[in-house]
């Protein structure tokens, strides 16, 4: 009976673990890069770029018009999304992709913030963040997959590489480095 | 004689072109059945959305506390979606801001799209007792290392800000309205 657990643990353990490679990976760098979302932003890149400029951008009829010379002026390609005025001296323009720029109106002081998606992590922090509800069911099973390769990996080895021996020592360490953290917080 | 019926109706079902009339009849009756539906549910949607009252963003937080926990419907342009979580975006208009909360993340993409939210209005009332439950959080926050001077300063100003409004307005608390996300439509 124990032969034939461990037969199918290897076989399950080695199956499983192949084909849900591609989701651990992605769930690990959308991790680290969600880890440290307070030291960088993991979704885009922000390049800034400050600038003086003379085209008048206060309220009037020709105010779209004027902003579509300032991006010509600062050699915006992209498209020019809206603009409003969060006070009476700025005037604020969005951009596509989640782009901006800022213009005091009172001395013509510009700041551009230019977001450019990152390729990997974007993609990777988008299926972390559980898009949709097939996602949502594939991350369920993936996570019921990886309580299965902990449990099965209890009977692939045997004696004193396995769970009796050397495997066990490192699964209490692994036990305890957690609660010990809990307690200790 | 009931046997000869029952013979004789299967003999039509088993019939090929009436088979097929017959499945044409109920693929018939199910598109008449979901379009009557489906034009039912738009009507009811439409006239939801005619009753919501529509508010300003300008005029938000002085018509809010009309609607406290009503449905409104406001229009914006989206000024970003919170990095943290992307369940709660800022949407703006000349000289005035909303904050918009959703229980799924938003769309990052809104970002800078003029839209019009329908959401429920919440009204958050901070008083002295909440002041002094702050106090007493951050106190001990900060003794236990868990926030820096600076934000500890902040939270500080923070605090003493509502307690000066409050006196100057000579009233018991004061109210701050959000919008929880219902629904939304891109504008042209």
């Amino acid at each position: 009976m124990m032969k034939k657990i461990r037969k199918w643990s290897r076989i399950l353990h080695r199956d499983i673990g192949f084909f849900f490679i591609g989701t651990s990976i992605i769930y690990a760098l959308s991790g680290i890069a969600l880890n440290h979302m307070n030291d960088w932003n993991p979704n885009y890149s922000v390049q800034v770029k400050e600038f003086n400029t003379g085209i008048d951008l206060s309220k009037s009829a020709g105010t779209e018009e004027n902003i579509l010379h300032l991006l010509e002026e600062i050699n915006y390609k992209g498209e020019y999304k809206k603009h409003y005025y969060p006070d009476n001296s700025t005037i604020k323009v969005f951009l596509d992709g989640g782009s901006s720029i800022m213009v005091n109106l009172n001395n013509g002081f510009g700041r551009a913030e230019y977001l450019k998606k990152r390729p990997l992590f974007y993609s990777v922090n988008y299926l972390h963040y559980n898009p949709n509800n097939w996602w949502m069911w594939f991350s369920d099973i993936y996570a019921v997959a990886l309580i299965f390769l902990a449990i099965s990996s209890f009977f692939m080895v045997r004696g004193k590489k396995g769970i009796a021996g050397i495997g066990g020592i490192y699964t209490l360490l692994g036990i305890i480095f957690p609660v010990l953290f809990l307690l200790l917080n | 004689m009931i046997k000869k019926c029952e013979l004789n109706l299967s003999t039509v079902i088993n019939f090929k072109p009436m088979k097929k009339i017959i499945a044409l009849f109920f693929a018939a009756a199910l598109l008449a059945g979901c379009s009557s539906e489906s034009s039912n549910k738009n009507e009811e949607a439409k006239k939801s959305q005619t009753s919501i009252p529509q508010i300003e963003l300008a005029a938000f937080n002085e018509e809010a506390g009309n609607y406290v926990d009503q449905k409104i419907s406001v229009t914006g342009i989206v000024d970003h979606v919170c990095r943290h979580g992307g369940k709660r975006l800022l949407l703006v208009a000349d000289g005035a801001d909303i904050h918009v909360e959703n229980d799924q993340r938003f769309d990052e993409d809104l970002m800078g799209n003029e839209i019009e939210i329908i959401g429920i209005v919440r009204e958050e009332r901070i008083d002295e007792s909440h002041c002094l439950k702050m106090e007493e959080d951050i106190i001990e926050s900060h003794n236990a290392g868990d926030i820096d001077e600076d934000h500890f300063e902040n939270k500080q100003k923070q605090i003493e800000f509502y307690r000066d409004s409050m006196e100057k307005a000579n009233v018991e608390y004061l109210a701050f309205y959000s919008l929880d996300y219902v629904d939304h439509k891109e504008k042209k």
